[in-house]
């Protein structure tokens, strides 16, 4: 487990980073995508190859010449990616409306912070730490205002993944009509 | 709606909504679009859907821009007080307390609202202060909102766009279609949002 100082120095050295470097880290860096699943390989899951392929064959009508099929492949593979990127966006959302957070709600960060609780039982006073979520507001168009705005990081994130899917989408349905 | 037009929208992925909002709601955006357009095969739908999709989204996020200076708007009227109030003697923790009780009161008590407009045209000013305030203290996550904002608007009209190609005059009509919803005019505004809204 690192150290306060080593985490404190890691710190430091991220707020230098400009981005990796090496083509190792570039490769890294190149995967990110997969953080929210959204690059997957589209043979990774049978029941989403077998919706590709219905909606391909009906994007592609009445042609069925392979380069067509292809292009109308990569249109409806477009197509199911942004509707995941949405759902993803709908669920963070949702969760930080929940929770007012995106880590999981933990009762202490430190484990001085359990022994000052442990002391304070003890003394029969307990010190609770603040949920996320009771800084949120009560009242709902306000809550999810909050929530939007608590999550707009993460959904900038994801509109670009969604810019790109449009464009592959697009191009795709482009080459199709010729 | 045809056997194969419902046929063709099966195969389309559903749109996901918050739990907040109502299905209903979005039936009637996309119904609107639907009866205006009438898309013919499954890229018209793909992209009129699409079009519905992103104009509920830019209503989604209109609503919270709207939202987000509203939850600011105690914060600003706290903070403007605080300077309103301070006189060259008084300890800087009074000040910040009677600043608070009168922000809280500003929502409930109307003499407490009489109060602060006085008190903000002494100094030769009014309301829109406060909300201007609240615009500024929330200027970075107002301006990542309007980025969003600015992409999904960017996205529908390169929809509409699309369109055009495959359809002569059909973007100008998605167009003013999308915009006539976000002003309201075929669905209010304030009706957009919300299963309990819609109860």
């Amino acid at each position: 487990m690192a150290s306060e100082r080593q985490i404190a120095a890691n710190r430091r050295n991220a707020r230098r980073s400009t981005g990796a470097r090496s083509s190792d880290g570039k490769g890294r860096a190149s995967r990110n995508a997969y953080r929210y699943g959204l690059s997957s390989s589209a043979t990774a899951n049978v029941e989403r190859t077998k919706r590709i392929e219905r909606l391909a064959r009906k994007i592609a009508g009445k042609a069925t010449g392979a380069v067509i099929l292809e292009y109308a492949r990569a249109a409806a593979q477009a197509e199911l990616d942004l509707a995941q990127i949405r759902r993803i966006k709908v669920a963070l959302i949702e969760r930080m409306f929940v929770f007012g957070e995106f880590q999981a709600p933990q009762a202490f960060k430190a484990t001085s912070e359990d022994k000052r609780l442990l002391k304070a039982l003890d003394r029969g006073g307990v010190i609770l730490p603040n949920p996320a979520d009771a800084t949120m507001p009560a009242a709902e168009p306000e809550r999810l205002a909050e929530a939007v705005r608590r999550a707009l990081p993460e959904l900038s994130k994801l509109d670009r993944y969604e810019r790109r899917a449009a464009v592959v989408r697009e191009r795709s349905v482009r080459s199709i009509i010729g | 709606m045809s056997k194969q037009h419902r046929t063709q929208l099966a195969l389309l992925p559903a749109s996901p909504l918050l739990i907040t909002e109502s299905l209903d709601q979005f039936d009637q955006v996309r119904d609107a679009f639907d009866q205006e357009l009438r898309p013919r095969g499954i890229i018209e739908q793909m992209y009129v859907a699409d079009i519905a999709y992103l104009t509920w989204e830019i209503l989604r996020l209109r609503r919270c821009k709207a939202g987000i200076i509203n939850s600011a708007f105690r914060a600003a009227l706290e903070k403007l007080l605080q300077e309103l109030l301070r006189k060259p003697s008084q300890p800087t923790a009074f000040v910040e307390v009677d600043a608070g009780i009168l922000a809280q009161a500003w929502f409930s008590d109307p003499a407490a609202k009489e109060r602060v407009l006085e008190l903000l045209s002494e100094f030769q000013l009014d309301e829109s202060v406060i909300e201007a305030e609240a615009v500024r203290g929330s200027g970075d996550d107002l301006e990542q909102l309007d980025r969003l904002l600015a992409s999904l608007e960017l996205r529908r009209n390169k929809a509409s766009r699309y369109i055009t190609d495959y359809r002569g005059g059909f973007a100008r009509q998605v167009r003013e279609s999308s915009d006539r919803l976000i002003e309201g005019k075929v669905l209010p505004l304030e009706n957009v949002s919300g299963k309990s809204a819609a109860a």
